[in-house]
């Protein structure tokens, strides 16, 4: 139940809000804000209820795991669940919503109730596709979600808003009108069990099943978005409000990642393995490519979200080096970069409300006038840089790890996404010094440091920021053994001809059987060739 | 004297009731002229809950030397045609406002034509599906050119006219093709016959002529040049009403004679109407993203509709019927409501059917912007309308049938057409309007009617199992 109420509050949010709208703008203000709050807090008991030593969904416990038939005849349930990864990724967002509600207080001029009730109906559906174990329910919320996000873009963007709004919609949608025929194909392939992920996720093949990868894994590599499925993101990201920003950055951009994880790679792992020599290479593109065009970015906000698309770049790399350190890192570093960039968001707002510009070149100097504001930029700066003792460091030094000692490619791509690290010192560095540097203009010369508000919207990120950097143990503990499960998944299909010993071992009963079974298939054709002979 | 059932018979007598009741009161002139709609909306009322209760009852008989089917099939499509003949009423009201001569008429042929549409759904003859046809058809031409003063309108009768007595010819050309081949008209017949005979070349030609017919009655590519103009001509109401009950009708005698005549040829029909479904949503959607005027965009929209239900014919299994039942539905109610949208939006001037004039409205009109959106998300298949719903159950009964392909190009239909759905709503919430229009206050019989269509779509998309399993049940 716990887990329904979590999903579902916002959405009382957004039907209080409507009732209560002629009453004002700070009533509709602070009922936002409560509900945000209210849903964060309520969230931390997710994380208190989580048993770390249960592997794959909390299926015991019903305040996090339900299940309820939905429409019977078409085998479609409420079903929902968490698991180490998606528990963090649910706090993600139950910890973003606030801040945003927060961070947009006086920042929206027209349509203030319809603002907050966009972002809370947002918040909803984000949550219940990190918990979604229905095939079904969870294409109702990957699509859901689309409306809120394009009514945020759409109204309360800047210039060229409908343009980006448009292209968001509509990319999204061709990714997933794909998945939509890849999720109804498994319905056919899962022995009348409806559209349960779990008995899905049992199984150990597929028909079609490299199709079926593509069809997943092109909406999500929309979403995440992989190289060359960018192109979305700088438009959507520049033309976005601030809080747009964050919760684009912040969330959505994971629901793509957490989607890799969560379906291509233990649906479908031969599909994923032979496929991986095709996708890592755009990961490294992805990184090296979104690094250069951050680098030569006139436009701060341009910049970050260009950025993006070079950290994105790390995380599909680490999901694809299908070991446990390669993953773990790309989990942590979904949830940094949600952090991270979410703050360098805010950032960028902050300074626009003041300025009403984002271009490089009229700032300079700031550092001298904004003390609070460069302070907390420089941490967000180098924590997205991954300077060790900030978080960006645990996530890219695991991927990189995970990838160049476990990968299943070539270590070379390894040499060649590290180089992507380089880079964004390169940009962000060289970012912050024409910006916080040099000789201050005189029309920034009144510019006022950060206020009280601001500082409380900005301090709970830094607080986190500094945490997973220097005791990251928190956070790897509870998704431990829910990666180890998507790598065992991995592992065992990817060897199915010649099953190593070793793998033996890691697995619990029904893999173990899956491995004797090809092997004795194995034997026996053995046999048979040596009757022949 | 055969033995006649009368109480199943209940809501055509309803039907034929009601409508002698309005003909007698439009000769008294001292009687509201607002009456007859609201004696149509009581009298389909009437029909709409008997209809319910015979299907609670699982009635399943034919009657009428086994002529007239009653079963859970017919009486679903009784439910689709009579909510679809409500809600038109309820927006015809205000709509036609005080111009008092011509409300008689009018509420008659509407019921005509749903009468007629009853008939095609419960015909178990071809020739009861042809009479059913013509009732129907020829109270639309009228229907369509009923602003005689408009030219518009007049064009549009004429052309439907026109297009649709080529169709009924065809039509009735492919029956009697048909009966030359089998020697009977009766449906459980010819699927007798054909589980027997080998086919001849003159099937076939029947059947494609049927297919000719039924194509331009539903308005699929290359049969659907006349729905644009006539929908953009008709008077507003009428364009709502000819894209929901008459293609519901039309559907439910295609279907019903494809798949219990004709089942056996299956493999034979099954290819063309894969391609036409691949052709009329691609054109649709495709020439909708042309429109700017709101009419014609949703003709375009509704010829794309039709290509989705097609995917369920297409299929010819058990859901493939049934979803192709419940998609119509979902349809019905949803197209009625975003043209009950639009006549809210109406200016002194009379209807604002360019695009543009909408832009701004969002915020200015809250209520009806708010009903625009919502019909059109469905329209465009966003969960949690039920439009998605709708979309889901067709998709799913082809990949059940494994058409992949057919369903991949539907799919992408799907993302195409959120491209001119959500046009709109970008116009109305994210532009500023260039000339402050002013518009007329919302007539409440329209916004009951519109609230009404809202609850079905989102109750619908929320909670499907209340229409899944009737419709489950009655294919079975």
């Amino acid at each position: 139940m716990l887990l329904s109420i979590v999903i579902f509050l916002p959405l009382l949010g957004v039907i209080a809000i409507a009732l209560f709208r002629s009453l004002g703008a700070n009533t509709v203000k602070w009922i936002a804000l409560g509900v945000g709050l209210l849903t964060f807090i309520i969230s931390i008991r997710l994380y208190t209820e989580f048993e770390q030593d249960v592997a794959g969904f909390q299926i015991e416990n019903s305040e996090l795991y339900q299940k309820q038939d939905w429409v019977e005849g078409l085998g479609i349930s409420y079903h929902i669940g968490i698991d180490g990864i998606s528990l963090w990724l649910v706090l993600l967002t139950t910890f973003l919503t606030p801040i945003c509600i927060l961070a947009a207080w006086n920042s929206v001029e027209k349509g203030l109730s319809g603002f907050m009730m966009s972002l809370l109906a947002l918040e909803t559906g984000m949550l219940g596709v990190f918990c979604a174990l229905d095939l079904f329910l969870f294409f109702v919320f990957w699509e859901a979600m689309l409306i809120p996000m394009y009514f945020l873009i759409g109204i309360w963007g800047g210039e060229r808003r409908i343009y980006a709004t448009i292209k968001f919609v509509l990319y999204t949608m061709a990714g997933s009108a794909l998945m939509l025929v890849g999720i109804l194909a498994l319905y056919f392939q899962n022995d009348d069990n409806g559209f349960d992920l779990t008995t899905l996720l049992v199984k150990t093949s597929f028909d079609h099943s490299m199709l079926l990868f593509l069809a997943f894994f092109i909406a999500f590599a929309i979403k995440v978005p992989l190289f060359p499925f960018h192109t979305w993101l700088p438009d959507a990201h520049v033309e976005a409000p601030t809080v747009g920003s964050v919760i684009l950055a912040g969330v959505l951009l994971k629901m793509g990642t957490y989607g890799i994880v969560r379906f291509c790679l233990p649906l479908f792992p031969e599909a994923a393995a032979n496929a991986t020599p095709w996708i890592v290479p755009l990961a490294i593109i992805g990184i090296i490519y979104g690094a250069l065009v951050a680098m030569v970015q006139p436009d701060l906000k341009k910049l970050v979200a260009y950025s993006s698309v070079s950290h994105l770049g790390f995380v599909v790399l680490g999901l694809f080096s299908q070991n446990e350190a390669g993953i773990q890192g790309s989990v942590i570093q979904m949830i940094n970069h949600g952090l991270s960039t979410g703050a360098l968001f805010l950032l960028v707002g902050m300074i626009y409300e003041r300025r009403h510009s984002r271009m490089i070149v009229d700032f300079g100097g700031l550092a001298k006038k904004m003390p609070i504001f460069a302070t907390i930029f420089l941490i967000v700066t180098l924590s997205s840089i991954g300077l060790p003792f900030l978080n960006g460091f645990v996530g890219e030094f695991m991927i990189l790890l995970g990838s160049f000692v476990g990968g299943a490619f070539s270590k070379w791509y390894v040499v060649f996404a590290t180089s992507g690290v380089i880079l964004a010192a390169v940009y962000m560095l060289w970012m912050y010094q024409r910006v916080m540097f040099g000789t201050l203009d005189s029309t920034n010369e009144s510019l006022p440091d950060l206020n009280p508000r601001e500082i409380a919207v900005l301090l709970p990120i830094l607080l986190f920021i500094v945490w997973i950097g220097v005791f990251p143990k928190t956070f790897m503990d509870p998704m431990e053994k829910s990666v180890n499960e998507v790598v065992a998944k991995v592992k065992v299909k990817d060897t199915d001809d010649t099953p190593a010993e070793g793998q033996l071992i890691l697995d619990e009963e029904g893999k173990g059987s899956v491995i004797m079974h090809v092997k004795s298939a194995n034997l026996q054709s053995i046999e048979e060739e040596a009757q022949t002979k | 004297m055969p033995d006649i059932d009368w109480s199943l018979l209940m809501p055509q007598l309803v039907i034929v009731a009601t409508l002698f009741i309005v003909l007698v009161f439009d000769m008294f002139d001292s009687i509201s002229k607002k009456m007859h709609a609201w004696m149509t909306i009581v009298g389909s009322g009437i029909a709409l809950w008997s209809s319910i209760n015979l299907l609670n009852a699982g009635t399943d008989t034919i009657q009428f030397n086994d002529m007239f089917r009653i079963d859970s099939y017919s009486l679903f499509f009784n439910i689709i045609f009579l909510v679809s003949t409500i809600l038109v009423a309820l927006f015809s009201i205000s709509y036609l406002g005080k111009d008092d001569k011509k409300q008689g008429p009018y509420y008659l042929l509407i019921l005509l034509a749903t009468l007629g549409m009853m008939l095609m759904a419960a015909g178990n003859e071809l020739i009861i599906v042809f009479l059913g046809l013509e009732l129907m058809s020829l109270s639309l031409y009228v229907l369509a050119g009923y602003f005689r003063e408009s030219p518009a309108s007049s064009e549009a009768g004429m052309k439907y006219l026109l297009l649709g007595a080529f169709a009924s010819a065809f039509f009735l050309y492919g029956i009697a093709l048909i009966y030359g081949a089998t020697g009977t008209t009766s449906i459980p017949g010819i699927a007798e016959k054909l589980t027997t005979e080998s086919q001849s070349p003159l099937l076939l030609a029947g059947i494609f002529l049927l297919i000719v017919g039924f194509g331009f009655k539903v308005a699929v590519v290359p049969f659907h040049q006349w729905a644009p103009d006539v929908y953009e001509g008709a008077p507003t109401t009428i364009a709502a009403f000819i894209s929901a009950g008459p293609k519901a009708a039309g559907f439910a005698a295609f279907i019903r004679i494809f798949t219990e005549a004709l089942p056996n040829l299956h493999t034979e029909w099954s290819g063309v109407i894969i391609l036409i479904a691949m052709l009329t949503m691609t054109v649709g959607n495709v020439i909708a993203i042309a429109q700017t005027n709101i009419k014609r965009m949703l003709a375009y929209s509704s010829i794309a509709h039709a290509g989705y239900v097609l995917i369920g014919l297409a299929a010819a299994n058990s859901d493939g019927k049934s979803s192709a039942m419940i998609y119509l539905f979902v349809y019905c109610v949803m197209n009625i409501g975003a043209f009950g949208a639009v006549i809210l939006a109406r200016t002194a001037d009379g209807e604002s059917l360019v695009i543009s004039d909408y832009a701004g409205l969002g915020f200015r009109k809250p209520l009806l912007g708010g009903f625009l959106t919502l019909m059109l998300l469905s329209l465009a298949g966003f969960p949690p309308t039920a439009g998605f719903v709708g979309k889901f159950y067709i998709f799913k009964s082809a990949i059940g049938a494994e058409l992949y392909l057919l369903v991949i190009v539907g799919a992408i239909n799907t993302a195409i057409s959120a491209f001119y759905y959500l046009r709109v709503v970008v116009t109305m919430y994210m532009r500023e309007p260039e000339e402050e229009l002013e518009f007329n206050p919302y007539p409440s019989t329209l916004v009951i009617g519109l609230v009404l269509a809202a609850i079905g779509i989102l109750l619908i998309g929320i909670l499907p199992s209340l229409l899944f399993n009737t419709a489950q049940n009655a294919v079975l």
